[in-house]
C-alpha cells in the first residue's frame, strides 16, 4: 500500500491519481500475462495427459494383442505338426507373420546352404521369386546368422549392415524389401541348438515405430518352432534319402553279388570240366603212343601178307577200329580246348579290369583296396577271353580268401622282349598282401585236388594253369609267408 | 649216291621200333633208319655228320629231347628235325617252332603220311658247311 503523503510534500490530486491508473495497469498487464502463461502450462499439461492416456490405454490393450498372439502362434505350431516339407513350412512362416506382427512390409525366410557355406533366400511375403544370396561373413547375415537371440534393428545400425551389402544384392533386395530401404527390422535366427539352419527377417518398411522390443520373444518363438519342424522334415528327407540309397546300394549289392556267384559257379563248373579235360587229355597222350605202334603195326603186317588171305577182312577191320579210337581219342583230347576259331586279339589290360569290375564289390567288403599298374598300349594277345577271365577272376578270389583281415591287392603288366628260347610276351602280375603260402605246399599248388582250403576243391589253379598252357603261356607263383603271394602269367602275344 | 641215315629219339620202344620198320620198309634201301638208345647218342652221332634226319618225340618228363633240338639248332642247324610227338599240345607245338623245328606230326599218324613227310624232309635237307664249332 503506498503512503500517505506529508503536508509540507503535498501535489496536486489530478498528477497523484494518473499516477495510481498507471500501477494499476500496469498490474493489470503483468497479471494477464501470468494468466496466459498459465493457459499455455495448462495446454501443455493435457497434451501430455492425452499422451500418457494414450500410451496407458496402449498398455492397458496390450494383455489383449498378446493372447491374440499367442493364439496365432498355437495356431502355427499344430499346422507345423503336420507339415512334413520344408517349403511348405517355408511358405506358411512367411504368410503367418503378417498375423503376428501386423504392418509388416516384407517377410524373409533364409536357409543355410551346408554346400556352399552361404544364405539363401527361400521364402517371401510377396511371393516374388527371388535369388538372392547372403555371405555368412556379410554385416547384415553375420548379425542375424549369428545372434543368440532375435534382436531388432533401427537407426544408423541398420544403415551400417544395409551398406554392407554388394550393388548387385542391394538390386535383389530392394525387389522383396520394397520400400526400400526399411527403416526397422526385426531379425531372429533359426536355430536347433547348435546348429545354425537360416534368418527371419522382418521388414517395417517406411514406419520408423512399427516394431517394439516387446515383439522380440514372439518373433525369436516363431523362429524356435519354425526351426524346430525344418530341421525335423530336413532329417525326414535326409532319412528318405538315405533309405533309397540304402535300398539302391543293396540291390547293386545283391546284383553285384549274383554275377560273383553266377561266375564262381561258372568257374568250379569249368573247374570240373577241366580237370575231367586234364585228365583226358593226359589219357589221350599216354594211348598215343600203343595206338600208334599198334595201327602201323598191322599196316606192316598187311604189306606182308598174300592178297587173297584169308586173315585180311579181318586185318582192315583191326585197322578201321584202331582208327576208330584214333578219332575219339583226338576228339576227347580237343573238347577241352579252346578250338582256334575262339583264340582272338585279347587286350589282357581289358580283360583285367572288367574281372576287377566283378569282384569290386567282394573286395570292398571284406576291405580289400585294389591298385594297379597296367601298361598302356599293351600289345594283345591270342586267348580265349572268357577262359583268361576265369583265370584272373580264380586268382583274385584266391588273393581274397589269403587276406582275412583285409589288405591290398596289386595288379601290373608289361611286356617281356623276346629271347632264344621264346617270344615277346605279355607278363601280368597279381599281388596279394595275405597269408603267403607255405614252401611245402608251392610245389603242388597247380596239381588238380590239391588244396590246403578247407572248403577248397584243388581244382581252381589246376585249371588256370591249364587254361594258361593251353594259350602257350606259363604261370608261377612267389610267396612269402606271413607276405603276401604274387602270381606271374606270361602270355604271348600277338607276333606282326 | 651215299646213303641218307635216319635217327629216331623216342622213350617208348615199341613205336620207335614201329617207326624205324615202318620207314625202312617204306623208303627201301634208300635210306638206313635206326634208333638211337638215348638222347645223348644221337647228339653224339648228330655231331659226327652221320644223321640227314633227326625224328624225335620230346617227353613232357624229360627234358633230354628238347636240349637236344636246342644244341642241334645252336651247333647244327643244318640237320633237319622232325618231331613226332604223342604229347601234342599247342604249348609244345609253339616251342618247338621257337627252336626252329620245321616237321612237326602228332601221334598216332599212319605211316605212310610218316612217309610222305619224312620223304620232303629228306629232299630240303642240305649237306652243307654250317658247321658251328663247340664251345669249351
Amino acid at each position: 500500500m503506498p503512503k500517505p503523503s506529508s503536508v509540507h510534500n503535498r501535489r496536486p490530486l489530478r498528477t497523484n491519481h494518473g499516477r495510481h491508473q498507471s500501477r494499476i495497469h500496469s498490474r493489470l498487464m503483468e497479471l494477464q500475462a501470468q494468466l496466459a502463461a498459465a493457459q499455455q502450462r495448462e495446454a501443455a499439461a493435457l497434451d501430455r495427459i492425452a499422451v500418457l492416456e494414450s500410451r496407458l490405454s496402449t498398455l492397458q490393450s496390450a494383455p489383449d494383442g498378446d493372447r491374440e498372439r499367442l493364439d496365432t502362434l498355437l495356431a502355427i505350431c499344430s499346422a507345423l505338426l503336420v507339415i512334413h516339407d520344408v517349403e511348405a513350412i517355408l511358405q506358411l512362416i512367411s504368410r503367418e507373420v503378417a498375423r503376428l506382427f501386423p504392418g509388416t512390409r516384407s517377410t524373409l525366410v533364409f536357409l543355410v546352404d551346408p554346400d556352399r557355406q552361404q544364405l539363401a533366400l527361400r521364402a517371401t511375403s510377396n511371393g516374388q521369386p527371388c535369388d538372392l544370396i547372403l555371405h555368412p561373413d556379410q554385416g547384415l547375415a553375420r548379425r542375424s546368422l549369428l545372434s543368440p537371440r532375435a534382436m531388432l534393428l533401427t537407426g544408423r545400425d541398420l544403415q551400417t549392415d544395409l551398406q554392407s551389402l554388394l550393388t548387385s544384392q542391394i538390386e535383389q533386395t530392394s525387389v522383396v524389401f520394397a520400400p526400400w530401404p526399411p527403416t526397422s527390422m526385426l531379425l531372429a535366427p533359426l536355430r536347433v541348438e547348435a546348429q545354425r539352419l537360416g534368418v527371419l527377417m522382418l521388414c517395417s518398411g517406411s514406419q520408423t515405430d512399427l516394431f517394439h522390443p516387446r515383439d522380440l520373444p514372439f518373433i525369436q518363438t516363431l523362429a524356435d518352432l519354425s526351426a524346430v519342424a525344418i530341421s525335423e522334415a530336413q532329417q525326414r528327407e535326409r532319412a528318405t534319402n538315405l533309405q533309397h540309397d540304402l535300398a539302391q546300394i543293396q540291390s547293386l549289392h545283391a546284383e553285384a553279388q549274383a554275377r560273383l556267384s553266377t561266375a564262381q559257379a561258372q568257374l568250379l563248373q569249368s573247374a570240373k570240366l577241366a580237370a575231367v579235360g586234364e585228365l583226358a587229355a593226359s589219357v589221350a597222350h599216354e594211348i598215343n603212343n600203343p595206338l600208334y605202334a599198334a595201327r602201323n603195326s598191322l599196316y606192316l603186317v598187311e604189306q606182308d601178307m598174300p592178297p587173297d588171305a584169308t586173315q585180311r577182312p579181318f586185318l582192315e577191320i583191326a585197322q578201321n577200329e584202331l582208327g576208330r579210337i584214333a578219332r575219339i581219342i583226338t576228339r576227347m583230347r580237343d573238347f577241352y580246348r579252346p578250338t582256334r576259331a575262339e583264340l582272338t586279339p585279347t587286350n589282357v589290360n581289358k580283360i583285367l579290369i572288367e574281372t576287377v569290375e566283378l569282384v569290386q564289390t567282394h573286395l570292398r567288403h571284406n576291405r580289400i583296396s585294389i591298385t594297379s599298374d597296367l601298361t598302356a598300349d599293351l600289345p594283345h594277345s591270342i586267348a580265349h577271353a572268357d577262359q583268361l577271365r576265369q583265370v584272373f577272376l580264380n586268382l583274385m578270389l584266391n588273393a581274397c580268401d589269403a587276406m582275412p583281415d583285409g589288405g591290398c591287392l596289386h595288379l601290373t603288366t608289361g611286356v617281356l622282349p623276346p629271347t632264344n628260347d621264346r617270344a615277346a610276351c605279355v607278363i601280368i602280375r597279381i599281388t596279394d598282401t595275405g597269408t603267403g603260402i607255405a614252401p611245402e605246399h608251392l610245389p603242388h599248388l597247380f596239381e588238380p585236388f590239391y588244396t590246403t582250403k578247407p572248403q577248397g576243391t584243388g581244382l581252381g589253379l589246376a585249371i588256370s594253369a591249364h587254361i594258361i598252357s593251353q594259350h602257350d603261356g606259363q604261370i608261377s607263383v612267389e610267396s612269402t609267408p606271413g607276405a603276401g603271394t604274387t602270381f606271374v602269367i606270361t602270355l604271348p602275344v600277338v607276333s606282326s | 649216291m651215299s646213303l641218307r641215315h635216319i635217327e629216331i629219339v623216342d622213350s617208348d620202344p615199341t613205336a620207335a621200333l614201329v617207326t624205324q620198320r615202318g620207314l625202312q620198309v617204306l623208303l627201301d634201301t634208300e635210306v638206313e633208319v635206326t634208333v638211337a638208345p638215348s638222347p645223348d647218342a644221337a647228339w653224339l652221332d648228330c655231331l659226327k655228320e652221320e644223321v640227314d634226319l633227326l625224328i624225335i618225340d620230346p617227353n613232357p618228363q624229360s627234358r633230354a629231347a628238347t636240349s637236344l633240338v636246342k644244341a642241334l639248332r645252336a651247333y647244327r642247324p643244318h640237320v633237319p628235325v622232325l618231331v613226332l610227338t604223342a604229347y601234342d599240345t599247342p604249348r609244345l607245338r609253339a616251342q618247338m617252332q621257337t627252336l626252329g623245328v620245321q616237321h612237326y606230326l602228332a601221334k598216332p599218324i599212319d605211316l605212310l603220311d610218316l612217309n610222305e613227310v619224312v620223304r620232303t624232309a629228306l629232299k630240303t635237307a642240305t649237306h652243307t658247311d654250317m658247321m658251328v664249332p663247340l664251345k669249351h
